[in-house]
């Protein structure tokens, strides 16, 4: 898959900023990216995204050594457990411990906090800024602001505490997210979550859609390529924009509708009644049972310690 | 829009997954009774597409680019059971791959953007669409307006699954524990974004891919659009219209008496809605009223039912009740009216318009 992904990618030139000629002469300022730069650049950053996870995933290290259908089962009974916290102090206490698990998974801690913050938490640090002074969420102010007919208004006990709770919440949430999709290999995942019961007819719908992702973004990275190569003028014309993205958009309906009925008929060619059977069979060893223990011992840790520390 | 996990808690999530896995389960049978075997290569490149049409960035009339959810496209192509497995899986790659969107919270967002959008969406084009020919504006117009509808009832139902977080889970203190916004501001807020740019975003992906489809490629459009004429000449015989200004009409006042309960679920009253000296002045932080709204309240008071009621104050009940009736008699007059103006338009341009096959 990865020497086929590499093909496809879309070439660096492309998705480089360009330096704007301004009118003034300064040159150097960069242009805000048309809708065919943001997609291309989108199109390439999903590629090297999952080449990257592919990549680690193979890399030997704790995580990657234990049976994907525990680390489906932990991820979800972990995500429960921190879903159910009251104190920002057990939260951040579990954030460390998906640090920990990172280092030990051979991923480097650099890229792993940066892979979780920068886009949800960071967004939803943001997002929760207001939700700190005493117009969003009432309570006891500890740093006045501003005075409102004699009430002190600004920020609260309570919305201090809600912005803690939930960025750390999410941070959390996602680390452990992050930590089972990059140590388990996407197919290996796949097989997981059927042998833990999801229905065999969308285990092969997600594994055929992953497969045929690349292809039609192949399709869709060419569209742009020579949409792009056909662009002269630097000026916007937003109209024959929209056009030529709803008529791409309409042309993949088209490519990827002959392209469902072809792989139709060559599956049913070779023997597909609509069933499928898979080699695949998962044996748990001794470690998964150590680290089944150590997961329900952490989720009981943090339901638990959040109870002690008070409601 | 789509909701990470920690925004909601893992009660809201369990609920949402309630609705959400029998209806999975009722598509994947659906959709197999159809077809034992096509299903599955169909459903999987239809996925594989809802995912990439998530990144195409539209530029939109203010000047900025916002990328469309799809789900209404392929609701109108494919049928929505099919659109719902299309778009879940999409999600699932999202939030797995990428970390957009929770894990928990799959649930909720495949109710929102897999259920929901497709679902309202496809109703709304049916509405709209009526049997008019498959290549007339109506029924491009229909494709948008549904895509339109589609994305801000699941913004609606996000603002909603998020906005009564606060008030359900708290600590002692009163801190929400999970996303902090009330009802009274995610709705809004949502409604913001979506009633401008992303449905803007939305209904010009669902109305232009619709359109390239009915022009290009109308066999893609065969499963849901049987038997409707490609184009006015194919007409098999000319039938009523089916979207009259009376049925518009009905519509719109049935679609209000269902969503009568909103009024129930907010929060509060409005402020300061029936006179100054009613509001909690300590509450709000207040010394006293504020002078322009002592002088302004009571501006306008030539009513014929102040306050829903007779002005000599007798049979208060009859007087609400009579309120009410002429309440929705002038709303219902006014989309009436509106209906009317739009099919005479509609026909007009109709007419004036020469033929194309």
């Amino acid at each position: 898959m990865s020497s086929a992904v590499q093909t496809r990618r879309a070439p660096d030139w492309l998705l480089r900023g360009e330096a704007g000629l301004g009118p003034c002469g300064c040159g150097g300022t960069r242009r805000k990216g048309s809708f065919l730069e943001k997609t291309l650049s989108g199109g390439a950053g999903l590629l090297r995204q999952v080449m990257f996870s592919e990549d680690v995933a193979g890399r030997p290290g704790l995580l990657q050594r234990l049976d994907p259908r525990l680390k489906a089962v932990s991820l979800v009974v972990l995500l429960v457990a921190v879903g159910l916290v009251h104190h920002v102090s057990v939260l951040v206490g579990a954030y460390a411990c998906t640090l920990v698990l990172a280092a030990a998974s051979k991923l480097s801690i650099g890229f792993f906090v940066k892979r979780v913050w920068l886009f949800v938490p960071v967004f939803t640090g943001i997002v929760v800024l207001p939700a700190t002074l005493s117009i969003v969420t009432p309570g006891e102010v500890v740093l006045p602001l501003w005075h409102w007919h004699g009430a002190p208004q600004g920020f609260t006990a309570q919305g201090l505490t809600t912005a803690a709770l939930v960025v750390s919440r999410v941070a959390t949430s996602v680390s452990l997210v992050v930590l089972l999709t990059l140590t388990t290999p996407w197919t290996r995942l796949l097989a997981a979550l059927r042998a833990l019961g999801v229905p065999r007819i969308f285990i092969l719908i997600i594994g055929m859609a992953y497969r045929y992702v690349f292809l039609l973004l192949g399709t869709v990275t060419e569209m742009y390529e020579a949409r792009k190569a056909r662009t002269v003028s630097g000026g916007r014309h937003d109209r024959a924009a929209r056009r030529f993205v709803t008529a791409s958009a309409g042309a993949l309906f088209g490519r990827a509708g002959h392209l469902s009925e072809e792989v139709h008929m060559a599956m049913v060619a070779r023997g597909y009644r609509g069933n499928a059977r898979t080699l695949h069979t998962f044996r748990l060893a001794p470690a998964d049972a150590l680290a089944a223990a150590v997961v329900l011992a952490a989720a009981v840790a943090i339901y638990g310690g959040d109870l002690l520390l008070g409601r | 829009m789509h909701i990470p996990d920690g925004y909601l808690s893992p009660q809201t999530c369990a609920a949402a997954f309630v609705v959400a896995v029998p209806t999975w389960a009722v598509a994947a049978n659906r959709v197999t009774r159809v077809v034992k075997t096509r299903n599955v290569p169909t459903l999987a490149v239809f996925a594989a597409l809802s995912f990439l049409v998530m990144m195409f960035n539209i530029p939109i009339p203010d000047g900025t680019t916002a990328h469309a959810v799809g789900a209404v496209i392929i609701a109108i192509a494919l049928g929505p059971w099919a659109a719902v497995i299309a778009v879940s899986v999409a999600l699932l790659f999202q939030a797995l791959l990428f970390g957009d969107g929770g894990v928990l919270a799959f649930g909720a967002n495949a109710l929102n953007l897999a259920i929901l959008m497709p679902f309202i969406g496809y109703g709304v084009y049916r509405l709209i669409a009526g049997r008019s020919p498959l290549t007339s504006t109506r029924r491009i117009a229909a494709a948008a307006i549904a895509g339109y509808t589609g994305i801000n009832a699941a913004a609606l139902a996000t603002a909603v699954e998020m906005g009564i977080q606060p008030d359900l889970f708290h600590t002692a203190s009163g801190a929400p524990l999970y996303s902090p916004y009330g009802l009274s501001q995610t709705i809004p807020a949502m409604a913001l974004a979506h009633l401008t740019i992303a449905g803007a975003a939305e209904a010009i992906l669902t109305g232009g891919v619709f359109a390239y489809l009915a022009r290009t490629d109308p066999a893609r459009l065969a499963a849901t659009h049987r038997d409707i004429p490609a184009t006015a000449g194919d007409a098999p015989a000319p039938r009523a219209r089916r979207l009259t200004p009376a049925r518009m009409t009905l519509g719109f006042v049935a679609l209000m008496v269902l969503l009568t309960p909103l009024g129930l679920l907010a929060p509060g009253g409005a402020f300061g809605e029936d006179a100054p000296h009613d509001l909690n002045l300590r509450e709000l932080g207040l010394s006293a009223i504020p002078a322009g709204l002592a002088k302004y309240n009571g501006f306008w008071s030539h009513t014929l039912l102040a306050d829903y009621g007779f002005s000599d104050g007798q049979h208060a009940g009859l007087a609400y009740l009579l309120s009410a009736i002429i309440g929705i008699a002038v709303v219902a007059a006014v989309i009436f009216a509106i209906s009317t103006l739009i099919e005479r338009v509609a026909r007009h341009r109709e007419v004036g318009k020469p033929e194309t096959a």
